[in-house]
Protein backbone atom coordinates (compact mmCIF):
# COMPACT_ATOMS: atom_id res chain seq x y z
CA UNK A 1 0.00 0.00 0.00
CA UNK A 2 1.32 3.37 -1.03
CA UNK A 3 0.56 5.33 2.14
CA UNK A 4 2.04 2.61 4.35
CA UNK A 5 5.22 2.71 2.26
CA UNK A 6 5.35 6.47 2.75
CA UNK A 7 4.59 6.24 6.49
CA UNK A 8 7.47 3.83 7.06
CA UNK A 9 9.69 5.38 4.41
CA UNK A 10 9.98 2.07 2.55
CA UNK A 11 11.66 2.47 -0.83
CA UNK A 12 9.45 1.64 -3.76
CA UNK A 13 10.84 2.16 -7.23
CA UNK A 14 7.64 1.68 -9.22
CA UNK A 15 7.59 -1.33 -11.54
CA UNK A 16 7.57 -0.63 -15.25
CA UNK A 17 4.66 -1.65 -17.44
CA UNK A 18 5.24 -3.36 -20.74
CA UNK A 19 1.73 -4.18 -21.98
CA UNK A 20 0.78 -0.82 -23.49
CA UNK A 21 3.94 -0.56 -25.59
CA UNK A 22 2.35 -2.27 -28.59
CA UNK A 23 -0.16 0.57 -28.98
CA UNK A 24 2.39 2.47 -31.05
CA UNK A 25 2.34 -0.26 -33.75
CA UNK A 26 -1.40 -0.07 -34.22
CA UNK A 27 -1.39 3.74 -34.07
CA UNK A 28 1.05 3.99 -36.95
CA UNK A 29 -1.62 4.04 -39.67
CA UNK A 30 -3.55 6.89 -38.08
CA UNK A 31 -0.35 8.79 -37.38
CA UNK A 32 0.55 8.70 -41.05
CA UNK A 33 -2.92 9.07 -42.61
CA UNK A 34 -4.43 11.72 -40.31
CA UNK A 35 -1.41 13.58 -38.95
CA UNK A 36 1.15 13.18 -41.70
CA UNK A 37 3.67 11.64 -39.29
CA UNK A 38 5.90 9.06 -40.97
CA UNK A 39 7.89 6.49 -38.96
CA UNK A 40 11.46 7.79 -39.02
CA UNK A 41 13.05 4.35 -38.57
CA UNK A 42 14.69 5.22 -35.22
CA UNK A 43 13.78 4.39 -31.67
CA UNK A 44 15.47 4.08 -28.29
CA UNK A 45 14.91 2.46 -24.92
CA UNK A 46 16.12 4.56 -21.98
CA UNK A 47 17.06 2.73 -18.80
CA UNK A 48 19.11 3.14 -15.67
CA UNK A 49 21.67 0.58 -14.59
CA UNK A 50 22.37 -0.73 -11.10
CA UNK A 51 25.73 -1.09 -9.35
CA UNK A 52 25.45 -4.85 -9.16
CA UNK A 53 27.08 -7.73 -10.97
CA UNK A 54 23.59 -9.25 -11.26
CA UNK A 55 22.52 -6.29 -13.32
CA UNK A 56 25.61 -6.61 -15.45
CA UNK A 57 24.71 -10.27 -15.96
CA UNK A 58 21.22 -9.28 -17.08
CA UNK A 59 22.76 -6.77 -19.45
CA UNK A 60 25.05 -9.40 -20.99
CA UNK A 61 22.14 -11.75 -21.55
CA UNK A 62 20.18 -8.89 -23.06
CA UNK A 63 23.00 -8.17 -25.49
CA UNK A 64 23.15 -11.83 -26.53
CA UNK A 65 19.40 -12.15 -27.03
CA UNK A 66 19.19 -8.85 -28.88
CA UNK A 67 22.15 -9.88 -31.03
CA UNK A 68 20.29 -12.97 -32.22
CA UNK A 69 16.87 -11.35 -32.59
CA UNK A 70 18.10 -8.21 -34.31
CA UNK A 71 20.17 -10.16 -36.84
CA UNK A 72 17.00 -11.94 -37.88
CA UNK A 73 14.98 -8.76 -38.38
CA UNK A 74 17.87 -6.71 -39.72
CA UNK A 75 17.65 -4.16 -36.91
CA UNK A 76 20.74 -2.12 -36.11
CA UNK A 77 21.42 -1.32 -32.47
CA UNK A 78 23.90 0.72 -30.46
CA UNK A 79 24.15 1.41 -26.78
CA UNK A 80 25.44 4.57 -25.15
CA UNK A 81 25.36 6.31 -21.79
CA UNK A 82 24.27 9.94 -21.55
CA UNK A 83 25.67 12.68 -19.30
CA UNK A 84 23.15 11.81 -16.59
CA UNK A 85 24.14 8.16 -16.38
CA UNK A 86 21.15 6.74 -18.25
CA UNK A 87 21.66 4.04 -20.90
CA UNK A 88 20.25 4.59 -24.38
CA UNK A 89 19.64 1.45 -26.40
CA UNK A 90 19.18 2.85 -29.89
CA UNK A 91 17.33 0.73 -32.47
CA UNK A 92 17.11 1.40 -36.22
CA UNK A 93 14.79 -0.47 -38.53
CA UNK A 94 12.47 0.20 -41.44
CA UNK A 95 9.80 -1.84 -39.71
CA UNK A 96 8.24 -0.24 -36.65
CA UNK A 97 6.89 -3.66 -35.58
CA UNK A 98 10.40 -5.11 -35.33
CA UNK A 99 11.58 -2.22 -33.15
CA UNK A 100 8.55 -2.52 -30.86
CA UNK A 101 9.16 -6.26 -30.54
CA UNK A 102 12.80 -5.60 -29.67
CA UNK A 103 11.84 -2.99 -27.07
CA UNK A 104 9.39 -5.46 -25.57
CA UNK A 105 12.08 -8.12 -25.43
CA UNK A 106 14.34 -5.72 -23.53
CA UNK A 107 11.60 -5.33 -20.94
CA UNK A 108 10.97 -9.07 -20.67
CA UNK A 109 14.64 -9.87 -20.24
CA UNK A 110 15.04 -7.29 -17.48
CA UNK A 111 11.86 -8.58 -15.86
CA UNK A 112 13.21 -12.13 -15.83
CA UNK A 113 16.22 -10.87 -13.86
CA UNK A 114 14.20 -8.71 -11.45
CA UNK A 115 15.21 -5.39 -12.97
CA UNK A 116 11.97 -4.34 -14.63
CA UNK A 117 11.90 -1.17 -12.52
CA UNK A 118 15.04 0.15 -14.25
CA UNK A 119 13.19 1.04 -17.46
CA UNK A 120 12.40 4.73 -17.82
CA UNK A 121 11.13 5.45 -21.33
CA UNK A 122 11.04 4.35 -24.95
CA UNK A 123 11.17 6.90 -27.76
CA UNK A 124 9.86 6.41 -31.30
CA UNK A 125 10.87 9.01 -33.87
CA UNK A 126 8.39 10.27 -36.46
CA UNK A 127 8.80 12.91 -39.14
CA UNK A 128 6.08 15.38 -40.09
CA UNK A 129 5.24 16.80 -43.53
CA UNK A 130 7.36 19.86 -42.63
CA UNK A 131 10.31 17.46 -42.10
CA UNK A 132 10.40 18.17 -38.37
CA UNK A 133 10.82 15.37 -35.88
CA UNK A 134 8.27 14.39 -33.27
CA UNK A 135 8.95 11.68 -30.70
CA UNK A 136 6.30 9.50 -29.20
CA UNK A 137 7.56 8.75 -25.72
CA UNK A 138 6.40 5.69 -23.80
CA UNK A 139 6.57 6.19 -20.02
CA UNK A 140 7.23 2.70 -18.64
CA UNK A 141 6.29 3.74 -15.11
CA UNK A 142 2.81 4.81 -16.10
CA UNK A 143 2.19 2.70 -19.19
CA UNK A 144 1.27 5.80 -21.20
CA UNK A 145 2.45 7.63 -24.31
CA UNK A 146 2.97 11.33 -24.86
CA UNK A 147 4.30 13.39 -27.77
CA UNK A 148 7.57 15.30 -27.50
CA UNK A 149 8.27 17.85 -30.25
CA UNK A 150 11.62 19.50 -29.49
CA UNK A 151 12.49 22.66 -31.38
CA UNK A 152 15.65 24.73 -31.55
CA UNK A 153 16.99 26.14 -28.30
CA UNK A 154 15.36 23.74 -25.86
CA UNK A 155 11.87 24.79 -26.89
CA UNK A 156 8.90 22.52 -27.43
CA UNK A 157 6.05 22.86 -29.87
CA UNK A 158 3.36 22.51 -27.20
CA UNK A 159 0.52 23.38 -29.58
CA UNK A 160 1.50 20.53 -31.88
CA UNK A 161 1.96 18.14 -28.94
CA UNK A 162 -1.49 18.93 -27.58
CA UNK A 163 -3.08 18.45 -30.99
CA UNK A 164 -1.32 15.13 -31.55
CA UNK A 165 -2.39 13.91 -28.13
CA UNK A 166 -5.99 14.95 -28.73
CA UNK A 167 -6.15 13.17 -32.09
CA UNK A 168 -4.45 9.98 -30.87
CA UNK A 169 -6.40 9.71 -27.62
CA UNK A 170 -8.79 7.17 -29.11
CA UNK A 171 -6.01 4.83 -30.25
CA UNK A 172 -3.27 5.09 -27.63
CA UNK A 173 -3.13 5.35 -23.85
CA UNK A 174 -2.16 9.04 -23.72
CA UNK A 175 -0.67 10.39 -20.48
CA UNK A 176 -3.49 12.55 -19.06
CA UNK A 177 -1.28 14.71 -16.81
CA UNK A 178 0.59 17.07 -19.14
CA UNK A 179 3.06 17.98 -16.38
CA UNK A 180 4.30 14.38 -16.71
CA UNK A 181 5.17 14.93 -20.36
CA UNK A 182 8.85 14.99 -19.42
CA UNK A 183 11.27 16.34 -21.98
CA UNK A 184 14.17 14.13 -23.09
CA UNK A 185 16.48 16.71 -24.64
CA UNK A 186 18.99 15.81 -27.33
CA UNK A 187 18.10 12.13 -27.64
CA UNK A 188 21.15 10.36 -29.14
CA UNK A 189 19.27 8.52 -31.86
CA UNK B 1 10.28 -13.48 -12.23
CA UNK B 2 13.08 -12.81 -9.82
CA UNK B 3 12.52 -10.64 -6.78
CA UNK B 4 15.68 -9.23 -5.30
CA UNK B 5 15.62 -8.92 -1.55
CA UNK B 6 17.37 -5.56 -1.41
CA UNK B 7 14.85 -3.86 -3.67
CA UNK B 8 12.33 -3.32 -0.87
CA UNK B 9 12.59 -1.74 2.54
CA UNK B 10 14.97 -2.49 5.37
CA UNK B 11 12.88 -4.67 7.68
CA UNK B 12 14.88 -3.68 10.77
CA UNK B 13 14.43 -0.01 10.01
CA UNK B 14 10.69 -0.41 9.44
CA UNK B 15 10.38 -2.28 12.75
CA UNK B 16 12.24 0.44 14.63
CA UNK B 17 10.13 3.16 13.04
CA UNK B 18 6.98 1.24 14.00
CA UNK B 19 8.27 0.89 17.59
CA UNK B 20 8.91 4.65 17.86
CA UNK B 21 5.48 5.43 16.45
CA UNK B 22 3.78 3.00 18.87
CA UNK B 23 5.71 4.49 21.81
CA UNK B 24 4.75 8.00 20.73
CA UNK B 25 1.09 7.01 20.38
CA UNK B 26 1.13 5.35 23.83
CA UNK B 27 2.81 8.37 25.37
CA UNK B 28 0.31 10.74 23.81
CA UNK B 29 -2.67 8.59 24.84
CA UNK B 30 -1.40 8.53 28.43
CA UNK B 31 -0.92 12.28 28.28
CA UNK B 32 -4.47 12.88 27.08
CA UNK B 33 -5.74 10.52 29.79
CA UNK B 34 -3.90 12.52 32.46
CA UNK B 35 -5.30 15.78 31.08
CA UNK B 36 -8.83 14.42 31.05
CA UNK B 37 -8.38 12.90 34.53
CA UNK B 38 -7.18 16.22 35.89
CA UNK B 39 -10.29 17.83 34.50
CA UNK B 40 -8.56 20.12 32.08
CA UNK B 41 -10.94 21.60 29.56
CA UNK B 42 -8.48 21.32 26.74
CA UNK B 43 -10.66 22.29 23.77
CA UNK B 44 -9.09 25.70 23.43
CA UNK B 45 -5.65 24.25 24.00
CA UNK B 46 -6.10 21.59 21.31
CA UNK B 47 -7.51 24.18 18.94
CA UNK B 48 -4.45 26.33 19.50
CA UNK B 49 -2.16 23.33 18.90
CA UNK B 50 -4.03 22.54 15.68
CA UNK B 51 -3.45 26.10 14.53
CA UNK B 52 0.25 25.83 15.41
CA UNK B 53 0.61 22.51 13.55
CA UNK B 54 -1.35 23.86 10.57
CA UNK B 55 0.81 26.97 10.43
CA UNK B 56 3.88 24.74 10.60
CA UNK B 57 2.62 22.68 7.67
CA UNK B 58 1.65 25.63 5.54
CA UNK B 59 4.39 28.12 6.30
CA UNK B 60 7.46 26.12 7.31
CA UNK B 61 8.40 25.69 3.64
CA UNK B 62 8.32 29.42 2.95
CA UNK B 63 10.17 30.22 6.17
CA UNK B 64 12.83 27.58 5.46
CA UNK B 65 13.42 28.85 1.92
CA UNK B 66 13.43 32.45 3.09
CA UNK B 67 15.84 31.83 5.98
CA UNK B 68 18.57 30.56 3.65
CA UNK B 69 17.73 33.06 0.92
CA UNK B 70 16.74 30.33 -1.55
CA UNK B 71 15.01 31.42 -4.73
CA UNK B 72 12.93 29.21 -7.02
CA UNK B 73 14.77 28.87 -10.34
CA UNK B 74 13.20 28.33 -13.75
CA UNK B 75 14.14 25.71 -16.30
CA UNK B 76 15.89 28.38 -18.39
CA UNK B 77 18.10 29.42 -15.48
CA UNK B 78 19.21 25.93 -14.41
CA UNK B 79 18.52 23.54 -17.29
CA UNK B 80 20.89 20.77 -16.13
CA UNK B 81 19.53 20.78 -12.58
CA UNK B 82 15.95 20.71 -13.84
CA UNK B 83 16.71 17.86 -16.24
CA UNK B 84 18.28 15.83 -13.44
CA UNK B 85 15.35 16.31 -11.05
CA UNK B 86 12.91 15.58 -13.87
CA UNK B 87 14.53 12.25 -14.72
CA UNK B 88 14.56 11.20 -11.07
CA UNK B 89 10.93 12.26 -10.61
CA UNK B 90 9.98 10.27 -13.72
CA UNK B 91 11.89 7.25 -12.43
CA UNK B 92 10.13 7.48 -9.05
CA UNK B 93 6.79 8.30 -10.74
CA UNK B 94 6.39 11.50 -8.71
CA UNK B 95 5.32 14.87 -10.00
CA UNK B 96 8.30 17.15 -10.40
CA UNK B 97 8.87 19.46 -7.42
CA UNK B 98 9.85 23.11 -7.75
CA UNK B 99 13.60 23.74 -7.52
CA UNK B 100 15.23 26.51 -5.49
CA UNK B 101 18.85 27.58 -5.23
CA UNK B 102 20.37 29.37 -2.22
CA UNK B 103 23.40 31.58 -2.87
CA UNK B 104 25.38 29.92 -0.07
CA UNK B 105 28.85 28.45 -0.52
CA UNK B 106 28.27 25.75 2.12
CA UNK B 107 27.20 22.65 0.16
CA UNK B 108 23.83 21.43 1.39
CA UNK B 109 20.32 20.58 0.27
CA UNK B 110 16.84 20.23 1.73
CA UNK B 111 13.28 19.51 0.73
CA UNK B 112 10.18 21.21 2.08
CA UNK B 113 6.46 20.84 1.52
CA UNK B 114 3.59 18.71 2.69
CA UNK B 115 3.77 16.17 -0.10
CA UNK B 116 4.34 15.57 -3.78
CA UNK B 117 2.79 18.40 -5.75
CA UNK B 118 3.45 21.18 -3.25
CA UNK B 119 7.11 20.55 -2.57
CA UNK B 120 10.35 22.37 -3.22
CA UNK B 121 13.82 20.88 -3.45
CA UNK B 122 16.42 23.47 -2.46
CA UNK B 123 20.14 23.22 -3.06
CA UNK B 124 22.94 25.64 -2.25
CA UNK B 125 25.24 27.06 -4.89
CA UNK B 126 28.10 25.32 -3.06
CA UNK B 127 26.43 21.95 -3.63
CA UNK B 128 26.17 22.55 -7.37
CA UNK B 129 29.78 23.71 -7.53
CA UNK B 130 31.43 21.04 -5.41
CA UNK B 131 29.69 17.77 -6.27
CA UNK B 132 30.17 15.54 -9.29
CA UNK B 133 26.98 15.00 -11.32
CA UNK B 134 26.48 11.45 -9.97
CA UNK B 135 26.91 12.68 -6.38
CA UNK B 136 24.52 15.57 -6.96
CA UNK B 137 22.01 13.12 -8.37
CA UNK B 138 22.28 11.02 -5.20
CA UNK B 139 21.57 14.06 -3.04
CA UNK B 140 18.59 15.07 -5.20
CA UNK B 141 17.23 11.51 -5.04
CA UNK B 142 17.53 11.67 -1.23
CA UNK B 143 15.48 14.87 -1.18
CA UNK B 144 12.88 13.41 -3.57
CA UNK B 145 12.58 10.43 -1.22
CA UNK B 146 11.82 12.81 1.67
CA UNK B 147 9.06 14.26 -0.49
CA UNK B 148 7.72 10.82 -1.41
CA UNK B 149 7.75 9.79 2.26
CA UNK B 150 6.02 13.06 3.24
CA UNK B 151 8.54 13.55 6.01
CA UNK B 152 7.49 17.11 6.83
CA UNK B 153 3.89 15.93 7.31
CA UNK B 154 4.84 12.82 9.29
CA UNK B 155 7.15 14.67 11.69
CA UNK B 156 4.66 17.53 12.15
CA UNK B 157 1.90 15.07 13.02
CA UNK B 158 4.23 13.10 15.29
CA UNK B 159 5.06 16.36 17.08
CA UNK B 160 1.45 17.40 17.63
CA UNK B 161 1.08 16.44 21.28
CA UNK B 162 4.66 17.40 21.96
CA UNK B 163 3.59 20.91 20.99
CA UNK B 164 0.57 20.66 23.30
CA UNK B 165 2.83 19.58 26.16
CA UNK B 166 5.24 22.37 25.42
CA UNK B 167 2.44 24.93 25.42
CA UNK B 168 1.20 23.61 28.76
CA UNK B 169 4.65 23.72 30.35
CA UNK B 170 5.20 27.27 29.19
CA UNK B 171 1.79 28.53 30.23
CA UNK B 172 2.04 26.84 33.64
CA UNK B 173 5.43 28.42 34.15
CA UNK B 174 3.92 31.80 33.44
CA UNK B 175 0.95 31.23 35.67
CA UNK B 176 3.35 29.99 38.36
CA UNK B 177 5.25 33.23 38.14
CA UNK B 178 2.25 35.50 38.16
CA UNK B 179 0.05 33.49 40.46
CA UNK B 180 -2.25 30.62 39.52
CA UNK B 181 -4.89 31.53 37.05
CA UNK B 182 -2.67 33.67 34.91
CA UNK B 183 -1.35 32.35 31.65
CA UNK B 184 -3.08 29.02 31.64
CA UNK B 185 -6.49 30.61 32.02
CA UNK B 186 -5.84 32.23 28.73
CA UNK B 187 -6.25 28.85 27.07
CA UNK B 188 -9.67 28.50 28.62
CA UNK B 189 -8.67 25.66 30.92
CA UNK B 190 -7.73 25.41 34.49
CA UNK B 191 -7.43 28.75 36.14
CA UNK B 192 -9.95 31.39 37.03
CA UNK B 193 -12.85 28.99 37.56
CA UNK B 194 -13.73 29.69 41.17
CA UNK B 195 -13.83 26.84 43.68
CA UNK B 196 -12.34 24.12 41.59
CA UNK B 197 -8.98 25.80 41.68
CA UNK B 198 -9.00 26.10 45.42
CA UNK B 199 -9.75 22.49 46.31
CA UNK B 200 -6.68 20.54 45.35
CA UNK B 201 -6.02 22.82 42.42
CA UNK B 202 -2.38 23.29 43.14
CA UNK B 203 -1.55 19.58 43.30
CA UNK B 204 -3.54 19.09 40.08
CA UNK B 205 -1.53 21.78 38.42
CA UNK B 206 1.71 20.23 39.62
CA UNK B 207 0.58 16.89 38.18
CA UNK B 208 -0.19 18.46 34.81
CA UNK B 209 3.07 20.35 34.88
CA UNK B 210 5.13 17.25 35.62
CA UNK B 211 3.20 15.18 33.06
CA UNK B 212 3.64 17.84 30.37
CA UNK B 213 7.31 18.18 31.13
CA UNK B 214 7.78 14.41 30.90
CA UNK B 215 5.82 14.17 27.65
CA UNK B 216 7.76 17.05 26.18
CA UNK B 217 11.13 15.50 27.08
CA UNK B 218 10.30 11.91 26.08
CA UNK B 219 8.54 12.87 22.86
CA UNK B 220 11.50 15.08 21.94
CA UNK B 221 13.82 12.06 22.09
CA UNK B 222 11.36 9.83 20.23
CA UNK B 223 10.78 12.39 17.47
CA UNK B 224 14.53 12.83 17.04
CA UNK B 225 14.88 9.04 16.74
CA UNK B 226 12.08 8.99 14.16
CA UNK B 227 13.80 11.78 12.27
CA UNK B 228 17.07 9.82 12.18
CA UNK B 229 15.35 6.66 10.97
CA UNK B 230 13.70 8.64 8.21
CA UNK B 231 17.10 9.90 7.12
CA UNK B 232 18.28 6.31 6.76
CA UNK B 233 15.10 5.49 4.86
CA UNK B 234 15.60 8.41 2.47
CA UNK B 235 19.23 7.36 1.91
CA UNK B 236 18.17 3.82 1.03
CA UNK B 237 15.36 4.94 -1.25
CA UNK B 238 17.73 7.35 -3.02
CA UNK B 239 20.33 4.62 -3.57
CA UNK B 240 17.73 2.24 -4.97
CA UNK B 241 16.31 4.93 -7.24
CA UNK B 242 19.65 5.84 -8.81
CA UNK B 243 21.00 2.29 -8.49
CA UNK B 244 24.22 3.79 -7.14
CA UNK B 245 24.66 3.71 -3.34
CA UNK B 246 28.34 4.58 -3.72
CA UNK B 247 27.62 7.96 -5.35
CA UNK B 248 25.39 9.04 -2.45
CA UNK B 249 27.97 7.78 0.05
CA UNK B 250 30.66 9.81 -1.69
CA UNK B 251 28.40 12.88 -1.64
CA UNK B 252 27.72 12.49 2.10
CA UNK B 253 31.43 12.15 2.84
CA UNK B 254 32.18 15.26 0.80
CA UNK B 255 29.39 17.27 2.45
CA UNK B 256 30.32 16.42 6.03
CA UNK B 257 33.95 17.16 5.27
CA UNK B 258 33.00 20.53 3.82
CA UNK B 259 30.84 21.33 6.85
CA UNK B 260 33.70 20.38 9.21
CA UNK B 261 36.05 22.77 7.44
CA UNK B 262 33.82 25.82 7.84
CA UNK B 263 34.22 27.97 10.96
CA UNK B 264 31.48 27.58 13.56
CA UNK B 265 30.60 31.24 13.38
CA UNK B 266 29.36 30.93 9.80
CA UNK B 267 27.56 27.70 10.51
CA UNK B 268 25.56 29.22 13.32
CA UNK B 269 23.75 31.36 10.79
CA UNK B 270 22.13 28.32 9.22
CA UNK B 271 22.01 26.02 12.25
CA UNK B 272 18.29 26.53 12.80
CA UNK B 273 17.74 24.71 9.53
CA UNK B 274 19.48 21.51 10.66
CA UNK B 275 16.40 19.29 10.66
CA UNK B 276 15.86 20.08 7.00
CA UNK B 277 19.38 19.70 5.63
CA UNK B 278 20.77 16.52 4.09
CA UNK B 279 23.82 16.91 6.33
CA UNK B 280 23.40 19.00 9.51
CA UNK B 281 25.43 22.20 9.53
CA UNK B 282 27.02 21.49 12.88
CA UNK B 283 30.72 20.85 13.04
CA UNK B 284 30.82 19.95 16.72
CA UNK B 285 30.86 16.25 17.34
CA UNK B 286 30.07 16.74 21.01
CA UNK B 287 26.34 16.88 20.36
CA UNK B 288 24.99 13.68 21.86
CA UNK B 289 23.73 11.31 19.20
CA UNK B 290 20.48 10.90 21.12
CA UNK B 291 19.56 14.53 20.47
CA UNK B 292 20.60 14.67 16.83
CA UNK B 293 18.18 15.05 13.93
CA UNK B 294 20.51 13.05 11.68
CA UNK B 295 22.54 9.89 12.20
CA UNK B 296 26.28 10.43 11.95
CA UNK B 297 27.67 10.52 8.43
CA UNK B 298 29.83 7.46 9.19
CA UNK B 299 26.76 5.43 10.11
CA UNK B 300 24.88 6.55 7.01
CA UNK B 301 27.80 5.66 4.75
CA UNK B 302 28.18 2.33 6.52
CA UNK B 303 24.53 1.53 5.84
CA UNK B 304 24.83 2.51 2.19
CA UNK B 305 27.87 0.28 1.84
CA UNK B 306 25.96 -2.55 3.49
CA UNK B 307 23.26 -2.05 0.85
CA UNK B 308 25.93 -2.12 -1.85
CA UNK B 309 27.14 -5.45 -0.49
CA UNK B 310 23.57 -6.78 -0.35
CA UNK B 311 23.21 -5.94 -4.01
CA UNK B 312 25.95 -8.47 -4.76
CA UNK B 313 24.15 -11.27 -2.96
CA UNK B 314 22.12 -13.78 -5.01
CA UNK B 315 18.36 -13.36 -5.13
Amino acid sequence: MKWLDALFGRPRVPASRLDALFAISTARVTLEANLGLRWDERAAVVLRGVESSYYEGAERELDQLLGIALKETGTASTRQRDAQGFEWLVLRDEELEDVVAAAHMVGQTLQAHGFLDRLLAALFAFRGADDRVVYWVYNYKRGTFYPFAPRDGRARDYALELRLAAVMKAEMPIEPATERWYALWDPPL
Amino acid sequence: MVRRRWQGGDAGLTARMLLVMVLLAALYLAFVAVLVQAGVDSTALLLFAVVVAGAQLFFSDKIALWSVGARVVSEQEEPALHAMVERLAAMADLSKPAIAVAPTAIPNAFAVGRGPGSSVVAVTRGLLDQLEPAELEGVLAHELSHIRNRDVLVVTLASFFAVVAQLLVRSLMWSGMYGWGGGFGGYGGWGGRGDRRRDGGVSGIVLIYVASLAVWAISFLLIRALSRYREYAADRAAALLTGAPSALAAALAKLSEAVARIPDRDLREVEGMNAFFIVPATARASLAELFATHPSTEKRIERLMRLAAEMERPA
